[in-house]
């Protein structure tokens, strides 16, 4: 075959079948894992979110019954919102701190590779560790953290049983866990920056902070713009360290929607289609999420 | 905090060194700022870790010691002789360590055979491929985690280790990171071997892969680190005790109360401490490996 079609005209004669097969070889082994764990699962998704089923082996046709009900269901918006609070905080406080330690990190001479590394340690903590200490340090009566307030005189403060600061706690011990994360990617992104941008600045008399708000912000900007895209999602996916640190508790205030989509898939009563339905739309939106936070970035960067 | 201080007033010997310059400049309140912020936040990261290693040493009556104390009684090891022999422990570190480095391996493999293809050949439907590897960045397990299970569950892989290990192993990151390396090396060395009449496969591996050692050690280590903490995917599929990586132990056993915490701490440690030290080792590497796929 391949004879017939090589024309004597092209100056390199095609080439024969076997090596034409060859790139496709490469890739099969990684392509075969990767669409039958990822992409076929991915569109069967929507398909399973269009059945119900208790017990994952028989199913039974629902049409949009799943959306139906989780949407008009008072826990699900419970979740949302839940969700919502925890991603938004989360994102916020990353950049906020991020950039304040790259910064710090980026200005401090002695010791910077000794600070980027402490910042960078807890990443590496297994979160299932990172959320049963941080529980036991919250503990209400025999916890450090209670008993090193009780020394400044400040009183039992029920940090998991409170609803608010359930997900205060949350939230702070996600930030903790990831923010060594982002603090690289920015400290990257700040030594890229052309040292004699600022050479010029510090010779027009521009103090520390008005040089940060007028040259290192801006120059940030991509980085930031990536810290938020990936902190965006890593918020909507929180879930293994909630599950060691409050269990989603007390009674579901610091249930988000990954724990909502694991219990509902494989904690009886097994809800499948429910759960299929919920990750349908957290698909939809980290995916409507990412392509605004892109888009926002671009006329920001084009601006 | 201590340290800071006794570098600042420390006999100067030489130029005076501060420490924020190693010239003549004077610390600025500025400087001291950063200093003290940047210490309150290293304590910040370390405490729990340091708690978690000095509460690893401590008995229950130590543990349970109205106000807590700070170091414990003896440093002996027997939190951790006790967790390893009266409970399964071995079991589920020796699984998690099959899983992370079989996985490992089966990640390398098929990323850098697959970031060859998409770096040096060219072939119809490659821009296709790539885009849509790099695409499924934006679907992480937790979205499709039924779905996946459903095809696990089809083939028998439930309740057993090949589940853990190959459906995460074919990673978009792996391969991004893998290609922009490839693109690098010179298509005239790969000719070259060709004219001399090598064969492709071997190419690949006798010429393209001994290249690519510091973007296989990035992707390696990045691989390590994820497969050992990874939580979800374990849950999932790791129903049977007999499976159980460590993450999935440990939470377990928290949440039913069935093992003494003072046991769930020593684990917990040798949960935490082989990442630790990898990474010490490998800082560099690391580094560079995020901060290159986070700004590309």
């Amino acid at each position: 075959m391949a004879a017939i079609q090589a024309t004597p005209r092209l100056r390199q004669r095609k080439a024969p079948l076997k090596m034409r097969l060859v790139p496709y070889l490469f890739l099969l082994p990684n392509m075969a894992i990767f669409g039958l764990f990822t992409v076929w699962p991915a569109i069967n998704g929507f398909n399973i979110s269009m059945y119900s089923s208790s017990n994952g082996r028989t199913f039974r046709w629902e049409g949009t019954g799943n959306y139906q009900r989780i949407l008009t269901d008072e826990d699900f918006w419970g979740i949302v919102r839940n969700t919502v609070v925890y991603a938004l905080a989360f994102v916020l406080l990353s950049v906020v701190l991020g950039v304040m330690l790259a910064v710090l990190v980026d200005q401090q001479r002695r010791g910077r590779t000794f600070f980027r590394s402490v910042f960078f340690i807890p990443v590496l903590i297994s979160p299932v560790v990172a959320g049963l200490v941080w529980n036991w340090m919250l503990e209400r009566q025999n916890g450090l953290i209670n008993t090193f307030l009780g020394t400044l005189g400040i009183p039992e403060v029920p940090w998991l049983v409170d609803n608010t600061l359930a997900m205060v706690v949350v939230i702070g011990v996600g930030t903790w866990m990831q923010v060594g994360f982002y603090m690289l990617i920015l400290l990257a992104g700040l030594q890229s920056i052309d040292p004699s941008v600022y050479e010029a600045a510090k010779i027009d008399g521009a103090s520390r902070w008005q040089q940060f708000i007028s040259l290192t912000f801006p120059l940030l900007q991509p980085s930031i713009l990536v810290v938020v895209v990936l902190a965006t999602i890593h918020g909507f996916q929180a879930f293994d360290f909630i599950y060691t640190l409050t269990g989603g508790g007390p009674v579901g205030a610091t249930t988000l929607i990954v724990q909502y989509i694991y219990e509902n898939g494989f904690v009886s009563p097994i809800r499948y289609g429910v759960a299929t339905a919920g990750s349908v739309l957290l698909f939809c939106a980290i995916f409507a999420l990412t392509i605004a936070n892109w888009m926002i970035g671009r006329k920001r960067e084009a601006a | 905090m201590s340290h800071s201080t006794v570098t600042k007033d420390a006999p100067a010997i030489g130029p005076s060194k501060t420490w924020t310059s190693t010239g003549r400049s004077k610390v600025t309140s500025t400087d001291a700022l950063r200093v003290v912020i940047l210490v309150t936040s290293a304590l910040l990261a370390l405490i729990p870790i340091v708690w978690l290693v000095l509460g690893s040493f401590k008995t229950p009556t130590e543990l349970s010691k109205r106000p807590p104390t700070l170091l414990p009684e003896s440093w002996g090891l027997s939190n951790y002789t006790e967790a390893m022999t009266r409970f399964n422990f071995p079991s589920y570190l020796t699984n998690s360590v099959i899983v992370t480095l079989a996985a490992t391996l089966l990640t390398l493999a098929i990323n850098s055979m697959a970031a060859y293809a998409l770096a040096k050949y060219n072939f119809r439907g490659k821009n296709g491929l790539f885009l849509l590897t790099l695409a499924t960045i934006m679907i992480p397990l937790q979205v499709i985690l039924l779905p996946v299970y459903q095809v696990v569950a089809s083939l028998g892989l439930v309740n057993t280790l090949w589940g853990l290990i190959i459906p995460a192993a074919a990673t978009p990151t792996g391969v991004f990171i893998l290609r922009q390396y490839m693109l690098s090396i010179p298509d005239e060395l790969i000719e070259a071997a060709r004219v001399d009449g090598a064969g492709e496969f071997r190419i690949f591996f006798r010429i393209v892969l001994p290249m690519c050692r510091p973007a296989l050690a990035v992707v390696a280590i990045l691989s390590i680190m994820w497969r050992w903490n990874d939580f979800l995917w374990p849950l999932v599929v790791a129903q049977s005790e007999s499976v159980y990586t460590l993450p999935v132990a440990l939470a377990r056993f928290t949440a039913e109360e069935t093992v003494p915490f003072n046991l769930i701490l020593a684990m917990s440690v040798v949960t935490v401490l082989p990442v630790i030290i990898l990474f010490l080792f490998f800082q560099r590497q690391i580094v560079t490996g995020i901060a290159n796929t986070g700004i590309k």
